[in-house]
């Protein structure tokens, strides 16, 4: 085992908490463990430096605003992108997924914050996409096996879905999430990653999937990581709690050492403090447009001459 | 609430038989007229009856052996192109390349032969791998490179009539194994009466089987529906691409070497291949596929070509003069849309309710 890595982050800011500095604990019964991941789009830095650690048969809650990168997070954990720098660990082990495909094989299955569901195919189909049963040794689907083991499965979650062979694209938005997830609790992965899995659901709805999270958990076998903007839902259903901030992990703690409060109070004085550099930006911008505007400098052709 | 085993080639649910036209008298016959409407192919399967009676009531010679003998050729070889191009259609893709194929694979074919001396089935085999091979170029430079399929074929379609105008010298030769008496090669490529039409239907066959019961059609839809989707769960959309593209590729050399057997001469001149690019086109697009992708059939492409094989033959028996073909073609193929949209709204309402 590599030992405890050095956690110093950037002093490039004032940190908004003092939870900044508790480094993460690493425990040796890490399922996954995510080290100093780091993710840019061009001239976005989606993910600067981000830890995060998932525990065996634990769920973890990931925070963080509009654009925070929770979804960047998951999508290079699930293999659908590669980050730029950084290091992944599955069981210990470095897990470097070549592929979607190739992480579903590792055991970690996403579902998605778009949901991935193909509107012109069958509820059944979008349940095995990637997944299908054939009829070998022939290479053709087997609908009948497939139809059977979909409606079992969305029956054994409890989720209402009346017929499984019509396209998804006619379901609600609360269905679509719904076998979305099942697509994913189906696929015998022992870590899951959900993408806001409540964000289209009703109340009813959306108890359902947290009760069948909280059965995932009673079983022991997977282990989730859930992102959540509900802070509700966060306490009802998470064990540990993650947030991000500007690239890089804020805050973690067990749900039960932290509170609502707590949590609100870090949104919003990253939302203070980021309005206040805003306008001081702003106002130096007006500042130097003033000057320029002062001074106009006869070899400056850009600014249009009055 | 039985679910109802439905005819799987469309994909689209709801309860067959039209409960809500049932009440009447003439059950048996309401109910095959709401099956043929629910299927994604109704309504052009509707209109090319109507067409075909039109023409068997206003000639005495439409419906007769000797006359579908005359309608083969104009409706098989748009079949077999339309249904490779359904593959690239159903991605929201297109592929005009398919014309230069057309034209280029029996210009290879014969030098390979002639000038080469491969035999003539081994020719013909290393022809059509040329075209797939251009077929995949098509399928990388659209799925990763990322340029529009428009913009790739068409220069694809350029490229391959300027090298067969280059290769050929823009002289038309006799081709190989085409000159009668035909022998066994002449015959079943292209040449035999029934030829094309047997090698239409095994293709149309074949074709809608994979895309409805294989993963191959399941992804092609999977990423004309929803691409980044289907990325994210994991389909290889890159690869499923590149190969949609080689089958359409593949259909267009095909089609090319059997009607240059079948007119015994290999001509080098675009303009034919190039109307029947877009009547191949027309033929999958009537049959009921979507240019912007997500849904499509082969068996509704092949139907589209019949359609538009009996409204030329029609009106050619009818006296129209030559000069007007085009023009009524034009007149039918939005005709035949419109009304295309107006059975599938009977279709879509009628199985809404479920
Ligand atoms: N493929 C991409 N190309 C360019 N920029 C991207 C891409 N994906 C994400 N980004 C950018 O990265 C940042 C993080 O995006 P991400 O989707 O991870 O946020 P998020 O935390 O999931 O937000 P939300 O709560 O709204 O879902 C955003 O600024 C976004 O614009
Ligand atoms: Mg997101």
């Amino acid at each position: 085992m590599a030992a405890e890595p050095a956690r110093s982050r950037e002093p490039d800011r004032q940190p908004a908490t003092p939870e900044e500095d508790v480094p993460p604990v690493s425990a040796p019964d890490d399922v996954l463990r995510v080290e100093h991941i780091a993710k840019r789009f061009g001239p976005v830095t989606a993910l600067r430096d981000v830890n995060v650690h998932l525990r065996k048969g634990e769920v973890l809650g990931l925070l963080g605003d509009n654009g925070a990168g929770k979804s960047t997070l998951i999508k290079i954990i699930s293999g659908f992108q590669k980050q730029d720098s950084g290091q992944m660990f599955l069981h210990g082990q470095p897990y470097v997924p070549k592929s979607v495909d190739d992480a579903r094989a590792k055991g970690v299955d996403t579902v998605y914050q778009d949901l991935a569901l193909i509107d012109e195919l069958s509820v059944y189909h979008n349940l095995f996409l990637r997944r299908e049963r054939l009829l070998r040794p022939l290479p053709v689907l087997n609908n009948r096996e497939m139809k059977r083991e979909a409606r079992r499965a969305l029956d054994e979650i409890g989720i209402n879905i009346p017929r499984i062979d019509v396209s998804v694209a006619r379901l609600s938005g609360g269905q679509r999430q719904a076998i979305a997830v099942a697509r994913s609790v189906n696929s015998a992965s022992d870590i899951l990653l959900l993408d806001e899995p409540l964000a289209a659901m009703g109340a009813k709805e959306g108890a359902q999937i947290l009760d069948l999270v909280a059965r995932l958990k009673e079983e022991g076998r997977v282990s989730i990581i859930m992102i959540l903007h509900n802070y509700e839902q966060v306490f009802l259903a998470c064990d540990r709690v993650s947030m991000i901030q500007d690239g890089a992990i804020v805050l973690d703690k067990p749900t039960s050492e932290t509170s609502v409060q707590e949590l609100t109070e870090i949104v919003v004085n990253e939302y203070r403090r980021a309005r206040e550099e805003q306008q001081a930006s702003a106002a130096a911008a007006e500042e130097s447009a003033k000057a320029a505007a002062a001074g106009e400098s006869p070899s400056d052709g850009a600014s249009p001459q009055p | 609430m039985a679910s109802v085993a439905q005819d799987p080639a469309s994909r689209e649910p709801g309860g067959p038989g039209g409960s809500a036209h049932s009440r009447r008298a003439l059950p048996g016959w309401r109910e095959i007229g709401g099956r043929v409407i629910a299927l994604r192919e109704g309504s052009i399967i509707v209109i090319t009856i109507v067409t075909a009676i039109y023409f068997s009531a206003n000639t005495s010679t439409f419906f007769t052996g000797e006359n579908f003998k005359t309608l083969l050729p104009y409706f098989a070889p748009f079949a077999i192109l339309a249904a490779g191009e359904v593959f690239v259609m159903i991605l929201g893709e297109i592929d005009l390349s398919i014309a230069g194929m057309y034209l280029f694979a029996p210009i290879i074919f014969d030098k390979l032969n002639t000038s080469v001396g491969l035999p003539l089935v081994p020719a013909v085999i290393v022809a059509l791998l040329v075209c797939m091979v251009v077929g995949a170029i098509n399928g990388v430079f659209v799925s990763i490179v990322g340029l529009s399929s428009f913009v790739v074929t068409l220069g694809m379609l350029f490229t391959f009539e300027g090298l067969s105008l280059i290769i050929s010298k823009g002289t038309p030769v006799a081709t190989p194994g085409g000159q009668p008496p035909l022998g066994t090669f002449g015959k079943v490529f292209g040449g035999g009466t029934y030829s094309e039409l047997i090698w239409a239907v095994a293709i149309v066959v074949i074709l809608q089987v994979v895309l409805t019961f294989t993963r191959w059609g399941l992804y092609t839809v999977a990423i004309g529906s929803n691409k980044l989707g289907a990325a994210e769960a994991g389909v290889r959309v890159n690869l499923v691409m590149i190969r949609n593209f080689t089958l359409c590729a593949l259909t267009g050399g095909l089609v090319g070497i059997f009607e240059a057997v079948r007119s015994a001469t290999v001509q080098p001149n675009p303009a034919g291949p190039n109307e029947i690019l877009f009547l191949a086109i027309a033929a999958a697009v009537i049959g009921g596929t979507l240019l912007t992708g997500g849904s499509g059939t082969v068996v509704g492409a092949l139907i589209g070509a019949l359609f538009l094989g009996i409204l030329k033959d029609g009106l050619i028996l009818q006296g129209v003069q030559a000069n007007y073909l085009l023009f009524y073609t034009g007149l039918a193929v939005i005709v035949a849309m419109t009304a295309n949209v107006f059975v599938g709204r009977v279709r879509r309402g009628q199985t809404r309710g479920g």
